[in-house]
């Protein structure tokens, strides 16, 4: 056998470790994660900026050994009037209990557009107020200097999270609720 | 030792041994990037909301610990049926009135400090009031909330005889009042507060001197659910003047509230005709164990102009 191939052949192998990529929610930018919900007196929507987590994969394939998992802390949500965020919290997320939800998956489909963007797919597991749902969510990654920029769109209904929705009249909210995620990613530097 | 060296060398000269080597060296390189070692871990902590106890700033005429959430806004209209419901149907039970009316709006100038001013037109009174949460104690059974009130009155108008001729910016007409608030919830259902209060000026008749009153108020509501509560309050004598003509009673008032995602619906029985809080402190002009009481309730409305 020739062993200088063999060398040079780990060695390529391992670069592709070396390049492995796990991104981190990036901070510093303007993340937004919102709740909508159509209700019939006005319609009320929950932001925040307390996104966190990470996407991973292997080499330059998307779909090698992926990982996702982002979490958003339910406590920070705004809608806007300290009152109906203290609804939401106390009546609905009881975020005492659950102050997190959470998807945790991997990536199933990627493919790139022309103008280098990727339409991606991911399933795994999504946690809300105690109970876990398997779902599918698509999502775009933009590339940005240092990372991506991630936006989604999906519905959940909030009785499958065994969510109780409101149905008197001044209190009554759709029962599906849409979240709308729009943040960023960028490389992991273990030196920051 | 030179026998020991050579037999390193060799070792590493052998081409397999050296590849092995480099494929171990490099895969402790990469081991921190390779997927089953994910490094992402939350480094910030979790969003601690403001503790409030109970849902409405206030329960009747006195306040609660709760503030609002900084730039909300407090629309207030309040009204008091001078009739009693003793009036039976000729008067519909206090509803043809007259009425003493209040309307006032709060600011939440931080998360903790609540700065209102409110007119009523009992003596054309004129109030600003602050209240500020000074302390929160987190615990899972006896939550604790400590705040104080302090504000001014100005009755611009007197209705009262003795003093017509008094200019309205006598400084006779000026009431001051300091309350200090503490409350509990107990298993996020009953709220328990004790409100002592003190008002300095409580007749304002008198051009002389002055009169003091200290009250200790204390008020009970239970969340029947998210959307319904009902709830008492009771404002004692405890020393100072007590003699005000028309208010020599200690206030109670019990009622039910609704509450929905920006308002509070208060309506409820009272023995005080009076709705502002320098005047309501002096006391009410019906003694309970009379069992006449006056209609009144309390609308308000949260407001935000921008998030």
């Amino acid at each position: 056998m020739n062993y200088k191939k063999l060398i040079l052949l780990l060695t390529c192998g391992l670069v592709s470790f070396v390049f492995s990529g796990e991104y981190h929610v990036n901070k510093s930018k303007s993340n937004l994660v919102k709740f909508i919900s159509d209700a019939p007196l006005e319609d009320f929507e929950g932001i925040t900026d307390k996104i966190d987590g990470y996407i991973y994969w292997e080499g330059e394939n998307m779909l090698s050994q992926s990982q996702v998992y982002f979490e958003v802390d339910l406590n920070s949500l705004d809608t806007g009037i300290g009152l109906r965020n203290r609804h939401m919290r106390d009546n609905y997320l009881e975020t005492d209990k659950y102050p997190l939800t959470h998807f945790k998956g991997q990536l199933t489909t990627a493919a790139q557009s022309p103008d280098n963007t990727y339409t991606v797919s991911a399933q795994g597991v999504m946690f809300i107020h105690g109970i876990e749902k398997e779902i599918m969510v698509g999502a775009t990654l933009s590339p940005v200097d240092d990372g991506f920029r991630i936006q989604s769109e999906f519905i959940a209904a909030l009785t499958d999270y065994n969510i109780e929705v409101p149905q008197l009249m001044f209190f009554k909210i759709d029962e599906n609720m849409q979240l709308k995620l729009d943040f960023y990613v960028k490389r992991y530097d273990k030196n920051e | 030792m030179n026998r020991n060296f050579k037999t390193t060398f060799l070792l590493f000269h052998k081409p397999m041994t050296v590849a092995i080597t480099f494929f171990f060296l490099l895969l402790s390189f990469s081991a921190d990037l390779s997927g089953q070692e994910i490094k992402w871990k939350r480094d910030e902590p979790l969003t601690q909301p403001e503790l409030q106890l109970f849902h409405s700033p206030h329960v009747v005429d006195l306040p609660t610990a709760t503030t609002l959430k900084k730039w909300d806004l407090e629309f207030e209209i309040s009204h008091r049926f001078v009739p009693t419901l003793g009036s039976g149907i000729e008067e519909l039970y206090g509803f043809d009135g007259p009425v003493n009316m209040r309307l006032a709006l709060g600011l939440a100038l931080s998360d903790r400090l609540l700065v209102t001013i409110g007119r009523s037109n009992v003596s054309d009174n004129m109030d600003l009031w602050a209240k500020y949460k000074f302390i929160q104690f987190r615990h899972e059974h006896w939550p604790l909330l400590a705040a104080v009130k302090v504000g001014i009155g100005w009755n611009s108008q007197p209705q009262y005889q003795v003093i017509a001729d008094r200019s309205s910016t006598d400084s006779h007409n000026f009431q001051f009042f300091g309350q200090l608030i503490v409350n509990t919830l107990l298993n996020k259902k009953l709220g328990i507060g004790v409100v002592p209060s003190y008002l300095y000026n409580s007749d304002i008749r008198f051009s002389d001197r002055t009169k003091d009153t200290f009250r200790l108020g204390v008020y009970s509501q239970y969340y029947v659910s998210p959307l319904w509560s009902v709830y008492m309050e009771w404002n004692p004598y405890i020393s100072g003047y007590n003699l005000l003509v028309e208010q020599e009673y200690n206030s109670f008032s019990y009622g039910i509230e609704l509450e929905t995602g920006g308002h509070f619906f208060k309506v409820f029985l009272t023995n005080n005709k009076f709705l502002n809080s320098s005047q309501s402190l002096a006391g009410a002009d019906i003694a309970v164990k009379d069992n006449d009481w006056r209609i009144g309730f309390m609308i308000t409305r949260l407001l935000r102009f921008s998030r």
